[in-house]
């Protein structure tokens, strides 16, 4: 119980440095407005407007979740470091995975916070336009949510042992590559040799998965999901993002605050 | 090594600071020792760059040393729990400048297990004990440097630990945020809390602690009580004496020379203890008045200095 407790004090802090951030203000403005001009890009074409402007409203969320997650996130783990609150905070009845563990939670509460904001732009500007808006939409909302989950554990991995410039280069290159790995699998599937084949499927096993969380294409076309398709990749980030965290608190715990 | 009233044990603490992708080592705690004592202010002494902080740091648990043990309480500082009842204000603190002194002070309360019905009145007690009640809703990017010294001794205190860990708690701060500060630090102690003080600030040392520990490039060459030894090394004394004759003073500065100094027929001269009685008794039978006696002993500072040249040769 006084574990829960510490985690959650260390959790709502967070929430509370993270929501007097003017940066986070300045993402979560360009973002809305970004979903905004999508009326605008939708009109560029006589065909498939609706898809079109919830086409840009996905991407936008999406690009600007991560986004935050990295400029703010791990912004918020390395002044601890570096402004030393870490110091005081460490001297406390408090464990580093408490600590770790707190700080992940703060953070993707705060992130999950931002998607409903620009979910609830997003369902605004759809409504304005005429365009449907459905559970499947509601879905592949939520799991940018998981998807943001796994970045933020991501981010915190690094942020847990290299400099922010460092952290924030890994994080948006491993998302990057997230997006391309199914991509890689299948090219690799393709090979003749079985050298390549193995490393690709290896790659694919290691590498997160974040085609996984992409429900765009369903919800804009109307396309129908299943149950699965919206539980495995839940389960999927929770193991993924779990085996993150254990990751961070190993090289956390082992680490000198000098 | 330790006994029932030993509140911090440190025995042979060695670490090592690694650069260079770990290839170079650089050697900062050589083997520190010491132990500091139920109810009493403790002066951890040296100058920058001997391994104060790194001595402390590791007893916070935020640095793991390389060998060596060290215990508060009688836990092996690698414990978590314990901590409820220690407190720790880092050097030069930075905190959550976006918070308000109160909302500062609940956090810690929180992080500290203080019980959600007790947490208001404690965080009420510590800002009015530490003069800050008045700044309770103001964010603490507006506090000055000493009120912020004072709020992280109230952030150290908040759940009424036993021992209070404070890391140079004077530096930076003006005569009066000093004052304050040490006023602070001798209540603490008054409540019969232990006090771990790092600094490097002799003349509070001087006046606050029971005992020091100098620590000197990595190792503490000096532990005990500062004033027992200072009392025993009256070294010298200066003697004042008016009326002096010419024949008197030449013979004095054949026997001091360099120790005397004087204008006219007053003089003034500084001669080792054990040869002030006979001094006396010449001046007296060569008619000059003795103005002043005034044993001169070795300061703080002497001991200090003495303690890091002598560790400096090693």
């Amino acid at each position: 119980m006084k574990t829960l407790d510490r985690i959650l004090a260390i959790a709502m802090n967070t929430v509370r440095e993270a929501i007097r951030n003017r940066v986070l203000y300045t993402l979560l403005f360009f973002a809305l407005a970004l979903i905004g001009t999508g009326v605008l890009v939708s009109t560029l074409s006589y065909v498939e407007s609706e898809r079109i402007l919830q086409d840009v409203g996905f991407a936008a969320i999406r690009v600007f979740a991560v986004a935050i997650a990295i400029f703010v996130g791990i912004g918020l783990v390395h002044r601890e470091v570096d402004r030393r609150t870490i110091f005081t905070i460490l001297s406390k009845p408090i464990s580093r995975s408490e600590f770790l563990l707190g700080k992940y939670l703060g953070l993707l509460l705060t992130l999950w916070l931002q998607i409903v904001v620009m979910g609830l732009g997003f369902v605004g500007v759809s409504w304005l336009a005429g365009a449907p808006v459905g559970l499947v939409h509601l879905a592949a909302l939520g799991l940018i949510g998981a998807e943001i989950a796994v970045v933020v554990a991501i981010a915190l991995l690094f942020s847990a042992f290299t400099s922010p410039m460092l952290a924030s280069l890994f994080t948006a290159a491993l998302w990057l590559i997230g997006h391309l790995s199914r991509d890689l699998r299948n090219l690799g599937a393709q090979s003749q040799l079985d050298g390549v084949k193995r490393a690709t499927e290896l790659l694919y096993r290691t590498l997160p998965d974040l085609g996984a969380f992409d429900l765009t294409m369903h919800a804009t076309r109307a396309v129908p999901i299943a149950i699965s398709d919206v539980a495995f990749p839940l389960l999927y980030a929770a193991g993924y993002a779990t085996l993150l965290l254990l990751a961070a608190t190993w090289i956390f715990e082992r680490r000198d605050f000098r | 090594m330790s006994d029932r009233n030993t509140v911090v044990c440190v025995e042979g603490l060695v670490k090592d600071y690694h650069s260079g992708f770990g290839l170079r080592a650089k050697r900062v705690l050589r083997g520190v020792s010491f132990t500091v004592r139920e109810g009493e202010i403790f002066g951890f002494v040296g100058p920058n760059g001997a391994g104060k902080t790194t001595t402390l740091k590791v007893l916070m648990g935020l640095i793991r040393a390389d060998a060596g043990r060290a215990t508060v309480l009688g836990h092996d500082v690698r414990e978590t729990e314990y901590r409820n009842q220690v407190g720790f204000l880092p050097e030069a603190p930075y905190f959550y400048d976006y918070l308000t002194g109160r909302e500062f002070l609940h956090f810690y309360a929180r992080v500290c297990g203080v019980s959600r019905s007790s947490r208001s009145r404690r965080v009420d007690t510590l800002l009015e004990w530490v003069g800050l009640a008045h700044a309770a809703k103001e964010r603490l990017r507006t506090y000055s440097k000493g009120m912020l010294q004072r709020i992280g001794i109230a952030q150290a205190l908040v759940h009424d630990p036993k021992v209070v860990f404070l890391d140079e708690p004077m530096s930076g701060l003006d005569p009066i945020g000093r004052k304050e500060i040490r006023d602070l630090i001798v209540r603490l102690q008054s409540e019969g809390k232990t006090v771990f003080m790092n600094t490097h600030i002799l003349s509070d040392v001087e006046m606050l602690c029971h005992r020091v520990a100098i620590i000197v490039q990595g190792a503490v060459r000096y532990e005990g009580d500062p004033h027992a030894v200072l009392a025993n090394d009256e070294r010298d004394a200066e003697i004042v004496l008016d009326g002096v004759s010419p024949a008197f003073g030449e013979s004095l500065e054949m026997r001091f020379e360099g120790g005397l100094r004087g204008v006219g027929d007053r003089i003034e001269v500084l001669l080792p203890h054990k040869q002030v009685n006979d001094v006396l008794g010449d001046a007296l039978a060569a008619g000059a008045h003795v103005v002043s006696v005034t044993p001169r002993r070795a300061s703080l500072e002497d001991l200090f200095l003495t303690t890091v040249e002598q560790g400096a040769r090693r």
